[in-house]
């Protein structure tokens, strides 16, 4: 498979204005990621994995090192970003929201809203394309994020912990919606999350980050067939191998925390 | 807003009038000074058919008109630009510090030595009151936009136009509404106390001339005029912000 992401070196470095300390957030990261792969990043909270995602998205800066992202074949922005708070705009509709990508690309009306009902149909909001986001539930509302993300055409999706917010039935079905539309539009998908259960359940390869300075820990494949069910034999063990090997490193940054 | 059906809410004023009604008539107060209810209505209804409070409220809706819709659009513009951009925020934020608490009325005998006695004074008090309210609300709706919303809309690829002129301006807008409503109270206020001097007409001036002939159930008449087109503002505002934002559960 080709690399379409490059991640190399990188150094983040958060200054604390009031007390002048400097913490580092991340150090030392190098990552290839294949495309078409479901690459999942787990780790301690304050591990950084949300700061290296917002770096792949170009929505911060590294303090050093950088990352290479092949271009998409016509041009677009090669990345879309999908927030744990959905980050939806309360004054759009379902239909509205979807298009502000293009639409500040100026791509043409019927264009952009013939594309956006393709994705409302992928997602599976046929009915609701009208409906302001708090008229949505939570699950609905992270299927239209989703949409937003992927008019844009981007070669690779981040979510930064997108079904933290939700209930466990709704993040249930969505786990299996994601590996859908994943297998549909067959494209990079970099996922941030702190539950092991979705590592296992979603990811091809799952990177284990230590705690503050996040680095890498290790890079775990994920060689089970999809569909994948939590309580599989395999499944189950590759859980006890990752909590095992994450244990030590919630237990530093607790201890870092000052809170054990 | 009907859905629950709460009697209280209608009989509590009609016993309110009603009380008052009878407590005049069986000559607890002086009806010179507190006149009764039906009497206020007889009143008003007078002045409506030989066209003096009409065409009072003509002139000051006239005056109100012209010092909200300035101040409101000098307020949402100037706002807008302070909220987004440091550079306005630094050089507005200090004379906005200074002026705001000085209360609006105790301009209006500068601005009638500038201006004369004329419209301009009136109109220029009232929009001076306005604008700050409209102003200050303005620049707490930009800067209440969630961040992530802001995020969003780049990560989406707007630049800095593109995000002012889809996020941050509708995102603002509740908070704009809120401004408004305060400025049209205010407006009310200062059309009141411009009309008290050196003018010959409007609701203020007939409540002021009425008060000086000891005409009490005319000054109740325009207070309750007054009150009127305080909820009618009110009202229409409301509606103005449920066409502007839909999304809004109110």
């Amino acid at each position: 498979m080709p690399i379409v992401l490059h991640i190399k070196d990188i150094r983040k470095v958060w200054h604390i204005e009031r007390t002048k300390e400097q913490v580092v957030a991340l150090d030392g990261i190098s990552l290839d990621v294949e495309r078409g792969e479901f690459l999942v990043l787990v780790g301690p909270s304050g591990c950084g994995k949300s700061t290296l995602l917002q770096i792949i998205a170009g929505l911060e800066n590294p303090a050093s090192g950088g990352i290479e992202l092949s271009k998409s074949l016509d041009g677009h922005k090669e990345t879309g970003m999908v927030f744990q708070e959905y980050a939806l705009f309360p004054w759009r509709t379902v239909l509205e929201n979807i298009v502000f990508g293009p639409e500040v690309r100026s791509v043409p009306k019927v264009e952009r809203e013939a594309n956006a009902q393709r994705l409302i149909e992928l997602v599976r909001l046929r009915g609701f394309e009208h409906r302001y986001p708090h008229e949505l539930s939570g699950g609905m509302r992270q299927r239209v994020a989703l949409a937003r993300a992927l008019a844009n055409d981007p070669a690779v999706l981040c979510f930064d912990e997108p079904l933290a917010s939700l209930d466990a039935q709704t993040r249930k079905v969505l786990q299996v919606e994601l590996v859908r539309i994943w297998q549909e539009t067959k494209r990079t998908f970099i996922y941030v999350t702190h539950a092991l259960d979705e590592a296992v359940l979603l990811g091809d390869r799952v990177v284990l980050f230590t705690a503050r300075p996040g680095r890498i820990k290790e890079i775990v494949p994920v060689r089970l067939p999809r569909p994948r069910t939590i309580t599989g034999k395999q499944e189950v063990e590759l859980l006890e191998y990752l909590s095992e090997r994450i244990r030590d490193e919630v237990e530093r940054s607790l201890k870092a925390e000052g809170l054990t | 807003m009907w859905r629950r059906y709460r009697p209280l809410r209608i009989i509590s004023p009609i016993a309110f009038l009603l009380i008052w009604e009878a407590v005049v008539r069986l000559g607890e107060v002086n009806p010179l000074l507190v006149p009764a209810p039906a009497s206020v209505l007889r009143t008003m209804f007078d002045m409506t058919i030989d066209g003096r409070l009409p065409w009072a409220i003509a002139v000051s809706l006239h005056r109100v008109l012209q010092g909200f819709i300035y101040g409101s659009v000098l307020g949402i513009g100037l706002g807008l630009l302070v909220g987004w951009f440091r550079p306005f925020e630094d050089a507005v934020d200090p004379l906005v510090g200074a002026i705001y608490p000085i209360p609006k009325s105790a301009l209006f005998p500068l601005f009638i030595l500038w201006f004369g006695l004329g419209e301009t004074s009136k109109v220029i008090t009232i929009m001076i009151g306005v604008v700050f309210l409209v102003l200050i609300n303005t620049v707490t709706g930009v800067k209440a936009i969630d961040p992530v919303l802001l995020k969003a809309a780049r990560d989406l690829g707007a630049n800095r136009r593109q995000t002012f002129m889809k996020v941050v301006i509708p995102g603002a807008l509740p908070n704009i509404f809120t401004g408004l409503r305060l400025g049209a109270g205010m407006a009310l206020i200062l059309v009141f106390i411009t009309e008290i001097e050196a003018t010959k007409a409007g609701l203020g001036f007939l409540l002021w001339e009425s008060y000086q002939l000891l005409l009490v159930k005319q000054v109740f008449g325009c207070t309750i005029a007054f009150g009127i087109l305080g909820i009618l503002t009110t009202w229409i505002l409301q509606w103005l912000e449920k066409v502007l934002c839909p999304w809004r559960r109110v």
